[in-house]
């Protein structure tokens, strides 16, 4: 047994929501990596037993997302946008920054086993914010050198490991010469701190939300572990039968 | 502007549709694909992705065609015929997009041609070479790599370079087989096929996944490096591993099997065979064989003329007979043997000798008949609940697992496994509301698979023998309490088991045997006891062994793959097999060399003992056999259910 | 002329991510209305008459869509497509950061006219935060008697699920999002069948986009007719518009339909930055094709737009200014789509590869024209022969700034490195 109970019964209980067992893959996976920061083979096994599934399904499906992988990362996860609206307004210098202040390259980790960082392609839905990260899984817009030095530097050290969600490493080989990720020398327009305003005067219009479980800004340890969509907390009412279980 | 001239006039609903396709035009069952539509017609369109026996996934997008109406090209492989249909793969526009798809393909292939087994028979290659671009046009940095002569099993070879992602063989283990080894992992460009965590594969039904697999990603690795295809002789025969009767090529070069190859029969293999049979072919190419007529007399052997054998064997059975009566001589077939040899052995048995003591394995059963051969292959599709009484038939029979999950994935119908000596009455149970029930079970659970037939009520049965031609045997009276098909004999005989123990302690004094046969060496003991103390043992064999070593006289054999004849399968299929090798010595095939003895002992009429002509003989003293031709079922009994 | 505030109306209210503050501001009056004053065919001809596009980038007609389910045959399905990841689009983030009831009110009503008893909501794995608002809210919502068995006496049941994507763009089509639901890898599928015939778990299935599913309290309330009168003749109603780029407000602005381009990035946007002038801009998020400061008198229309070779696709807008290298955005673009690209098909999954490595040699000034003439015969080979939508439209931007800005790509061949940046940083400089 590689999963602990409580990840079990997270499965299991996503397992019974869907009118399939084997729609609750996602939620599995998202539990065990919850627990173990990866997905292992014998994850991947137990999960298949617990869904009636092929433990080959469970592969096939883990390696298909960017979000899950086969290997330990960080405890914190940071992810810096390179597409379009956000290398527009600078992302790659953002990544940069990252680089030097990191210590490592794109898809890498740094030393102090802290941060695993990558800059990705995937418009992460926060171009209103660019140039923007999320930071387990928490975004992070309107991103200056500083800001990003105030955000991971909160983080550094500031709690226990967060069994989060990391990301895969994404390998993209750059024929420039560039290193993985390619980011060296790259601007997409001139990089302008300047004048900065968001729709309506907000800095970040996921940041306050008035009792919303998001965590704010540059915040101490996250709120919330980047929990899996199972069952983070304990159901607050018995599970409800399904409905058209007919 | 309508094309007139390519627009087949309207018809009548008579189930089928008119398509036009490159102005050729045809009309075909309502359901039909473009594909096969445009098979029909002889036009060709490459594909990859598309295979018979998989439902169609449209992804290697080879096939695409022009369709009026249609704004974009569309795969034949996925589209259905409609009345009207105007379909152009004769234009540019496909000859552009076969191009730039082959293109494509080749981009991150490695093109390893030289040193890949596929050569020669490789789609890529010979869709390239007639569709294709001529030369590569962007020297793209890098291509992507992965892992190389990856060993799947003992028997797979994977090579994910070359793998153009056809998605075959994850198909395979998803529809044909259920046992989802190989799946897709990754994604993009990066997506490759793969098992769990590199785990190696189990299935029983490995060596199928070459044959499907369009270029050399899964390889044989008992065939890497073997040969090239225009190197290979192929022979068209049927595998001679189990009853089932599967038909294959077989492919040799320089007289030896280099590899089994699956032959498309829908009604019994269905393209797929089973790794036991297909790895099988190594043995055929033993060169220890028995290579020389020889007599041996007061422990002494010697090398003998064909003639000299033929006739001291006739000499001595006469003597015996003459001395002790001729029911003092066992005669032993093999279910290895073909029809015709087995037609001239019961002949020579019951008609010359006159022996009632006729067999060709240990045990007998008392209530054999043809009822339990009603169930034809492919008619297990139509069952809507089937029966299978233990584990042996599929043990037996590894393909008869495939049909069976072809009938519950695709009709279906109901697989209900109990174990070899369940209950009637849960048999019963299981079956109730099915309205066509099949009951599987093995030859040696027959007479409790009766009951239950009996205790269901409308049933049909399918039984798996042993031998390649188990079932022959059986049709050709080779049994000592029926006659050839399945005729009341006047006086039962002695089995096998009986045959042997007679010989040992002396009850009976010679014995005529056709080898090889394994189902007498099973039990070795009593069979070299009843060799060592018989006073005569007449055996045609193929390997030095116990018979060898214990016959009087002895005679060489053919192989199966060393002369023509048929066979018959567990349903009674009668299956032509071929020569596909040159004989191991100089000595007539069996049925001459039958023949031969039996003219030697004062038969008359028996013509000269060619196969060919021993069959039309054969035909003609059983209806059965002539009804079932070459490839029918040959069928004794009524059918036991509408 | 101002924002028209239809679904963005109650922005900003107190707790509106709350039940308690959604019901302030009249929410789940709308799902009374539907089970009170409809029966569920004549919500689905409300629909119908309201002409409501789907938001989510094809603007097939959403009334349209839902006839399509046949008669008798249960269960049935419908999912709402919240796995937004077109590059320029957070539109759908905003909705549900902003109001999480709107959207479980929308689907509820839908699922409704839908006879839906299983709602699903798959949201994609980084929009982490916003999965567990609506965790919440569909929380709140059951024990409130919203969702669950016999929703305000209504006799009707409809359970709602919450299901996280894990990363992949493909998954946004329908037909992947419902191989995905179903616990496989996230692969389009062959069509026919479709959806509606036989989609999820084989069933007739319906999938809508947050936004249009948002919109359907508003229709209720105010009939299918009044709907019908905003907007244009073809593109019915309102659309938040994601703007971004080099303006100065990027943001997300909710547009009655008909609104000139012009004024959405003039008046709403604050123009663009730096004093600097547009250059170039895209309507419809990555997918759809480029347009030039000539368009931007367009209408945000559908049928507008695409007369104009493009599309209004997700409403994203993203603006360009002239210190912007066309190469640089097609790169980008290419290489989201090759990350992206599922690898069911050949001329997707290679055709993405061979695009994003011709355009780094391109974008490094490393190519020779010969290479780049072949990039338009590589794309034609992709356009319209790839399973699904995602290889076609790896295509369309980077053809249409090769149309349209030519000269900038061939200046890269040979050049060592890309002359529109050297040329702007000497501007800014």
């Amino acid at each position: 047994m590689t999963l602990q109970a409580e990840t079990r019964t997270a499965i299991e209980r996503a397992r019974d929501r869907y009118p399939l067992p084997r729609s609750a893959i996602l939620p599995a996976l998202w539990a065990v990596q919850g627990e173990l920061g990866q997905i292992t083979p014998d994850a991947m096994g137990e999960v298949a037993t617990i869904l009636q599934v092929a433990p080959s399904e469970v592969e096939a499906v883990s390696t298909f997302y960017s979000m899950y992988f086969q290997h330990p990362h960080g405890r914190h996860e940071v992810i810096v946008c390179i597409n379009v609206s956000c290398a527009l307004r600078g992302a790659e210098g953002i990544v940069e920054h990252l680089e030097r202040s990191l210590g490592c390259a794109s898809g890498e980790t740094t030393a102090d086993g802290e941060f695993t960082w990558s800059s990705t392609v995937e418009c992460l839905g926060a171009c209103g914010g660019a140039p923007s990260m999320q930071v387990d899984h928490h975004f992070q817009e309107n991103l200056t050198a500083d800001r990003v030095d105030e955000v991971l530097g909160a983080l550094r050290g500031a709690g226990p490991a967060v069994a989060g969600t990391p990301r895969r490493a994404i390998r993209r080989r750059d024929p420039a010469g560039g290193g993985a990720g390619g980011s060296a020398g790259r601007r997409l327009g001139a990089e302008m701190p300047g004048p900065r305003t968001q729709h309506d005067g907000e800095s970040d219009p996921a940041a306050e939300r008035g009792g919303g479980p998001a965590p704010t800004g540059p915040a101490g340890p996250p709120a919330s572990p980047a929990a899996p969509p199972a069952s983070p907390a304990p159901p607050k009412r018995p599970r409800r039968p399904r409905k058209d279980a007919s | 502007m309508a094309d007139t001239a390519n627009t087949p006039p309207e018809q009548p609903d008579d189930g089928r549709v008119g398509i036009s396709i490159d102005g050729r035009t045809a009309r075909v069952p309502k359901g039909t694909l473009v594909l096969d539509a445009a098979t029909e017609l002889g036009i060709h369109i490459p594909i990859y992705c598309a295979h018979p026996k998989m439902e169609p996934v449209a992804v290697c997008r080879m096939c695409l065609v022009n369709i009026e109406k249609f704004p974009k090209p569309q795969p034949a492989c996925a589209t259905i015929a409609g009345e009207g249909m105007v379909v152009r793969t004769n234009i540019p526009e496909v000859a552009k997009l076969r191009e730039g798809m082959l293109e494509f393909l080749l981009l991150n292939h490695p093109l390893d041609c030289p040193v890949c087994d596929r050569g020669g028979e490789c789609d890529l290659q010979d869709f390239t070479f007639r569709y294709g671009p001529g030369i590569s046009r962007f020297p793209i940095t890098e291509k992507v790599h992965f892992k190389k002569a990856l060993p799947l099993s003992q028997h797979i070879e994977l090579d994910q370079e070359r793998c153009i992602l056809c998605w075959r063989c994850v198909r395979y283990y998803d529809e044909i087989t259920g046992e989802k080894e190989i799946v897709l992992q990754q994604r993009g460009v990066e997506t490759l096929v793969a098992t769990f965590d590199d785990q190696p594969l189990q299935s029983k039904f490995q060596g199928n996944l070459p044959e499907i697999c369009p270029v050399g990603a899964l390889t044989h690795r008992e065939y890497r490096f073997v040969s090239r295809p225009w190197d290979l002789l192929r022979t068209a025969s049927v595998c001679p591993e189990c009853s089932y009767g599967c038909n294959i090529n077989v492919d040799s070069r320089d007289f030896e099997i280099r590899r089994f190859a699956s032959r498309d029969n829908p009604l019994v293999d269905d393209m797929w065979l089973c790794d036991r049979g297909r790895y099988s072919f190594p043995k055929w190419n033993s060169s220890e064989r028995v290579r020389r007529p020889i007599l041996t007399s007061d422990d002494e052997s010697r090398d003998v003329s064909v003639q000299e054998a033929i006739t001291q064997s006739a000499r001595r059975l006469r003597e015996i007979a003459d001395e002790y009566g001729a029911a003092s001589i066992g005669v032993l077939g093999s279910a290895s043997s073909t029809n015709e040899e087995l037609f001239l052995l019961e002949r020579l048995a019951r008609s010359v000798i006159g022996t009632p003591h006729v067999d060709h394995q240990l045990e007998s059963f008392d209530d054999i008949s043809a009822s339990e051969h009603t169930l034809g292959i492919a008619e297990i599709e139509e069952c809507d609940v089937l029966v299978v009484l233990g584990t042996e038939p599929e043990e037996q029979a590894p393909v008869l697992t495939l049909r069976l999950y072809k009938a519950e994935r695709k009709h279906g119908a109901r697989i209900i496994r109990l174990s070899g000596d369940a209950g009637v009455d849960q048999a019963v149970a299981a079956t109730t509301g099915g309205a066509r029930i099949g009951l599987i079970a093995d030859e040696t659970n027959r007479s409790h698979a009766a009951a239950m037939a009996k205790g269901i009520g409308a049933v049909r049965r399918l039984t798996t023998t042993r031998g390649p031609n188990g079932r022959g045997a059986k049709d050709l009276g080779l049994l000592p309490n029926v006659g050839p098909g399945y005729a009341s004999v006047s006086e039962a005989g002695r089995n096998g088991r009986q045959i042997l123990e007679g010989l040992a302690k002396g009850e009976l004094r010679g014995l005529l045997m056709l080898g090889p046969n394994p189902a007498l060496e099973a039990d070795a003991d009593l069979l070299t006891r009843a060799l060592r103390a018989a006073a005569c043992v007449i055996a045609i064999d193929t390997r030095p062994g116990i018979v060898s070593r214990g016959a009087t006289v002895l005679i060489p054999g053919h192989a199966i793959f060393e002369k023509a004849g048929s066979l018959t399968n567990v349903e009674g299929r009668v299956q032509r097999i071929r020569t596909a090798l040159p004989p191991a010595s100089a000595t007539p095939v069996e049925t001459r060399i039958l023949t031969s003895i039996a003219k030697e002992m004062g038969a008359e009429e028996w013509g000269d003992g060619d196969p060919l002509a021993v069959n039309r003989v054969l035909r003609d003293a059983l209806p059965a056999y002539a009804a079932a031709g070459n490839g029918g079922r040959a069928l004794f009994a009524a059918e036991a259910v509408a | 002329m101002a924002e028209y505030k239809l679904l963005t109306k109650d922005f900003g209210a107190e707790a509106l991510q709350t039940l308690k503050g959604y019901e302030r501001t009249g929410g789940y009056q709308g799902l009374r209305d539907a089970f009170t004053k409809f029966t569920p065919e004549e919500l689905v001809a409300e629909v119908k008459t309201s002409n409501i596009r789907g938001r989510g980038g094809a603007g097939f007609p959403t009334g349209m869509k839902w006839s399509f389910l046949p008669k008798d045959v249960f269960p049935r399905y419908l999912c709402c497509n919240a796995d937004e990841s077109e590059p320029g689009c957070f539109k759908d983030r905003y909705l549900i950061d902003e109001s999480p009831h709107q959207l479980v009110e929308g689907l509820l009503i839908a699922s409704y006219a839908l006879q839906v008893n299983t709602s699903f909501i798959y949201i994609r794995g980084e929009y982490h935060d916003q999965r567990l608002l609506l965790d919440r809210a569909v929380e709140e919502a059951r024990a409130a008697g919203y969702i669950g068995r016999n929703i305000l006496g209504s006799g009707f049941d409809c359970d709602v699920i919450v299901h996280g994507g894990a990363g992949a763009y493909i998954c946004g089509e329908e037909t992947a999002l419902i191989d995905s639901l179903e616990g496989l890898r996230g692969q389009p599928r062959l069509k026919p069948p479709f959806p509606a015939i036989k989609g999820l778990y084989g069933q007739p299935t319906v999938v809508n986009n947050v936004e249009t599913l948002c919109n359907m309290p508003h229709i209720v309330q105010r009939s299918g007719e009044w709907f019908k009168s905003i907007g244009t003749e073809k593109s019915s109603g309102t659309r938040v518009f994601c703007c971004s780029g080099h303006i100065n407000r990027p943001g997300n602005y909710e547009m009655q339909l008909g609104t000139s381009i012009r004024e959405l990035l003039e008046e709403h946007c604050g123009g663009m930055w730096q004093g600097r002038s547009l250059k170039a801009f895209q309507p419809g998020g990555g997918s759809m094709q480029v347009l030039l400061p000539e368009h931007i008198d367009l209408p945000l229309d559908m049928n507008a737009v695409q007369e104009a070779g493009s599309s209004l696709g997700a409403g994203a807008m993203i603006f360009m200014d002239e210190t912007t290298c066309l190469v640089d955005v097609s790169m980008r673009l290419v290489d989201f789509y090759r990350h992206e690209s599922c690898g069911k098909c050949v001329p997707c999954r290679e055709g993405t590869y061979f695009e994003s490595e011709l355009m780094h040699r391109l974008e490094a000034g490393r190519a020779t024209p010969a290479e780049l003439a072949s990039l338009a015969d590589i794309c034609s080979n992709m356009d319209g022969r790839c399973f699904c939508p995602l290889g076609d439209t790896a295509t369309w931007f980077v053809m249409s700034a090769y149309k349209y800005f030519r000269g900038e790509f061939e200046a890269h061949c040979g050049a060592g490195r890309c002359p529109v940046r050297a040329q702007a940083t000497a501007l800014v400089a």
